[in-house]
């Protein structure tokens, strides 16, 4: 740091305090508030306790997480059903219609996520356009009830994260060196077995990012259960806000916060191990 | 290379226009209240004769409005509308400012039997705007109305994931405690605890909760059978007369929402003004034609349209009222109440 | 097998624009619920720059996504830069707060932000929202910059040092320029993040600052509107030209 000019300390300052302040700060202090009291009025009282980490382990709220999850799993095992084909039959396209496919992807992705809810409400309505289509061609006589439904709610959070599992897929499947595929094909290998002897290990780090950025962002997005499940069930986004704005009950609501940042880091460290162990191996990261 | 170079002051540009634009210095009154309850009609004139321009943001449940309301220390909002038992709370809590009567002259338009009540005696924080009750909605296309007579038929298995329910813990513990024959303000612990046991066993029959614009589902078809606000179910009646707002045998739930000033208002004289111009007859009368519910503004009821004025959905006969129960403030208890509506919520 | 994947894509698409579609076509449909065709208009468009509300609000949301944009840009910029070529101490525990940032579900980062806020005391508005907006953006930012710089020659800036230029002359006339494209492509990925945020802004807006996501959702909340769809189909277009735009810029940056 000694030899460092003005402007490399300018950099660092800048970039160092706001981390700070709004980063590192901000964290500390929602870990800290979860140790705190509650209290019936106030936002907390300021002594130390752990009655907020003990009323986790109520049954209610470990329902609720696992529903969340059970969510969120879902939907990234969809997202990766469906999108993986996506991002492999786009890496081997050529050139030009390569960049058609990708721009037609995003312009999805850019459009506003609750505009994007409201459409597959308008599709999935009583009077939407799926049973206006059923009835009208005969299939059924009766429209059926497919929004306010789980799997509506399912249908709603692939539908705004299938870009974030097809780009980071797509990202790892470009930089495949298919002369390995070929390599195989050549010694006689079958389909299957290439894709599970050859492909499947090159792209598992593509696998897992998507796999992540689906998974955890998913756990969040509770309005979008509210606006296409009828908002019955609580998921553990509802819960936080619930806990923390209605209840105002600030130290309970930290302490969930906590926890799902916790289970957010463990995924986040497999995902570094399952990268580094491949590397070690000259998987072709 | 030339193009990218203008693009940065021309952003720069639009940047301080709009923001100059924003900064526009007029006398203002920040109003927060519930979606779907002053029209627009009545703020442009209030600006048109005041000069004083209404910024207005909704909310849809108490909760939401006192949680707000408890975060802003400063520079808060004006004007709230909160119902009669969180007015008594926030009275409690020392959230709003007592009102200065002198500048509220239109009071004496207001129907006596419904002031000073115990929720906010004299009424030195609060002035009611409007009152009325949640009962059940039918769609009779799809169901007897005859059949949903009391809030017990919601809990008939046929109605299995079908029911609207209002997104309000005080309402839908109303339906139980009711039909228990307890008070809807009842602080009793053990009432309590009965009457989410029996809300326990209505929750298969869910289909979603709502208090946004609970006529929505009705109107489009999500839903034919549930709980709904009267004027609802009056503004939902105007696109589809099959919805039919029924009072139930138990005692339908009544509630009043008031005018309060909150402790952070900056605009406290604009906040007067615009209370005081609310309880104008014409401009309840306004609000009565467009919303469905019944207003506390004594001389607006001459000035109504005659349809709205017999409309037993909006101005209910005695005995439906003596039957009810109005909200009021179940003080400590109100946590009690909001334990098991978050355990309903989580599906437990 | 090519048959094979023309249907597997068409399928995908189909998916992904059809209910877009919709809400476009409904944008112009006389018929309130679209439920059938029932005439061509722009009565909702007119209908939707009436609604004051709205359009307050999405002045208000497009003046934060454009300053937010703006300063995560510079700031992830210079994050990126820093990162990539300095050592200090503590970088490891930066880069695990950026991955936080970045990885962290919208409803913790808004509590967090709620509780800093309130806790130093600075009011709820404006100046709460942008800070907000500026946090969150800024592992995107710097991201983005990053896989650039790494593609940079390294030596470039060797030759430059070599030939007497100072730290800060490098970033100007070197560094700055050849980032451009990525300076362009953070900046449109912040604005789009920004206008998207429904979590954040509903905990740390205040209320002389309502936004637009709120706005829509409120209206969204309720049903079919075609207010919202007319605002939508708006929104659409715009993403259309986002998009396009940042594929130009990314040609040009491939030109160089």
């Amino acid at each position: 740091m000694k030899n460092w000019s003005k402007s490399q300390t300018a950099i660092v300052a800048l970039v160092g305090s706001w981390l700070i302040i709004f980063g590192i700060i901000p964290i500390v202090l929602l870990v800290i508030t979860s140790f705190l009291g509650q209290h019936p009025i106030d936002f907390f009282t300021p002594t130390f306790s752990f009655e907020s980490y003990r009323e986790l382990f109520n049954r209610a709220y470990v329902d609720v997480l696992l529903r969340s999850m059970k969510f969120a799993a879902v939907t990234t095992l969809l997202c990766l059903l469906l999108g993986y084909p996506f991002a492999w039959l786009t890496g081997r396209l050529p050139g030009k219609y390569r960049n058609l496919v990708l721009i037609l992807l995003m312009v999805p992705f850019w459009t506003n996520s609750l505009i994007r809810t409201y459409a597959i409400r308008m599709v999935l309505g009583k009077k939407g356009f799926i049973n206006l289509f059923l009835l009208h061609t005969g299939i059924i006589d009766a429209p059926i009830r497919l929004l306010y439904t789980d799997w509506a709610v399912v249908v709603g959070l692939f539908y705004l994260m299938l870009p974030f599992m097809i780009l980071p897929l797509y990202a790892n499947i470009e930089k495949l060196d298919y002369r390995l595929v070929e390599a195989a094909r050549d010694l006689g290998a079958n389909f299957f077995y290439c894709f599970k002897r050859v492909v499947l290990p090159l792209t598992l780090p593509g696998i897992y990012a998507g796999c992540i950025m689906v998974f955890v962002p998913t756990m969040g997005l509770f309005y979008v259960a509210d606006l296409l499940g009828g908002a019955r069930q609580l998921l553990i986004g509802n819960l936080i806000k619930q806990h923390f704005l209605n209840a105002h009950n600030w130290p309970l609501g930290s302490a969930e916060s906590v926890v799902l940042i916790l289970i957010m880091a463990v995924m986040l460290a497999f995902y570094g191990f399952i990268v580094q162990r491949l590397s070690g191996k000259g998987g072709g990261v | 290379m030339k193009k990218r170079s203008i693009l940065i002051p021309l952003i720069l540009m639009l940047c301080w226009s709009l923001v100059a634009v924003t900064a526009g210095a007029a006398e203002k009154v920040y109003v927060y209240n519930w979606t779907e309850y002053i029209p627009e009609k009545v703020l442009a004139q209030f600006t048109e004769e005041t000069g004083i321009e209404v910024v207005y943001s909704t909310y849809d449940s108490n909760e939401t409005m006192y949680a707000k309301l408890k975060l802003i220390k400063k520079d808060g909002y004006d004007v709230a509308v909160p119902s009669a038992y969180y007015v008594s709370k926030m009275r409690r809590e020392e959230m709003l400012l007592p009102l200065d009567k002198t500048l509220l002259p239109n009071i004496d338009s207001l129907d006596a039997s419904m002031l000073d009540k115990n929720y906010d005696p004299a009424n030195n924080y609060s002035i009611p705007y409007m009152w009325g009750s949640t009962g059940i909605g039918v769609n009779s296309d799809y169901v007897d109305p005859e059949s949903v007579t009391s809030w017990q038929d919601l809990w008939d298995p046929r109605f299995k994931a079908s029911l609207l329910l209002q997104d309000d813990m005080r309402e839908v513990f109303h339906m139980a405690l009711k039909r228990k024959g307890y008070s809807s303000n009842t602080k009793d612990p053990q009432e309590i605890k009965e009457a989410y046991l029996m809300l326990k066993e209505l929750m298969p029959n869910v289909l979603l909760f709502n208090s946004d614009s609970p006529r929505v589902p009705y109107l489009s078809g999500e839903v034919d059978v549930g709980m709904i606000w009267n004027g609802e179910a009056w503004m939902a009646r105007q696109e589809n007369d099959a919805i039919r707002y029924i009072y139930p045998k138990e005692g339908v739930n009544l509630w009043v929402d008031s005018f309060v000033i909150p402790k952070a208002a900056r605009n406290v004289d604009n906040a007067h003004s615009f209370i005081n111009f609310m309880l104008r007859p014409e401009v309840a009368k306004m609000c009565v034609e467009e919303y469905g519910y019944a207003t506390p503004v004594r001389e607006a009821l001459p000035l109504l349209d005659e349809k709205v004025r017999n409309s037993r959905i909006i101005f209910p006969e005695k005995e439906v009222i003596e039957k009810g129960e109005f909200q009021n403030d179940v003080g400590e208890a109100l946590p009690i109440y909001q334990g098991y509506w978050e355990k309903l919520r989580s599906g437990m | 097998m090519k048959y094979l994947k023309i249907v597997y894509f068409t399928g995908i698409f189909v998916y992904l624009y059809v209910p877009i579609a919709i809400v476009v076509a409904n944008a112009f449909n006389i018929d309130r619920y679209g439920l059938s065709w029932e005439g061509f208009t722009v009565q909702w468009f007119g209908m939707m720059i009436n609604n004051a509300g709205l359009m307050e609000a999405t002045r208000h949301s497009l003046v934060i996504a454009v300053l937010a944009a703006s300063a995560a840009t510079f700031i992830g910029a210079l994050a990126a830069i820093g990162f990539s070529r300095y050592r200090f101490p503590g970088k490891r525990v930066f880069q695990g707060t950026l991955m936080t940032l970045m990885m962290a579900p919208d409803i913790i980062l808004a509590i967090a932000f709620l509780v800093l806020f309130v806790m130093i005391g600075i009011s709820l508005g404006f100046w709460s929202l942008l800070l907000a907006h500026i946090t969150f953006c800024l592992p995107f930012t710097m991201v983005t910059v990053q896989a650039r710089l790494n593609g940079m020659d390294p030596y470039l800036l060797d030759a430059a040092r070599d030939l007497g230029a100072s730290g800060f002359q490098i970033l100007a006339k070197i560094i700055f320029p050849l980032l451009k494209p990525a300076l362009f492509s953070s900046w449109l990925l912040s604005f789009t993040l920004s206008l998207d945020d429904v979590i954040v802004s509903s905990f740390v807006t205040g209320p002389a600052y309502d936004v637009l996501p709120l706005k829509i959702f409120s209206l969204v909340k309720v049903g079919v509107n075609p207010e919202v769809n007319a605002l939508a189909t708006l929104m659409i277009v715009l993403s259309l030209v986002i998009v396009l735009i940042s594929q130009l810029l990314i040609k040009e940056g491939e030109n160089k």
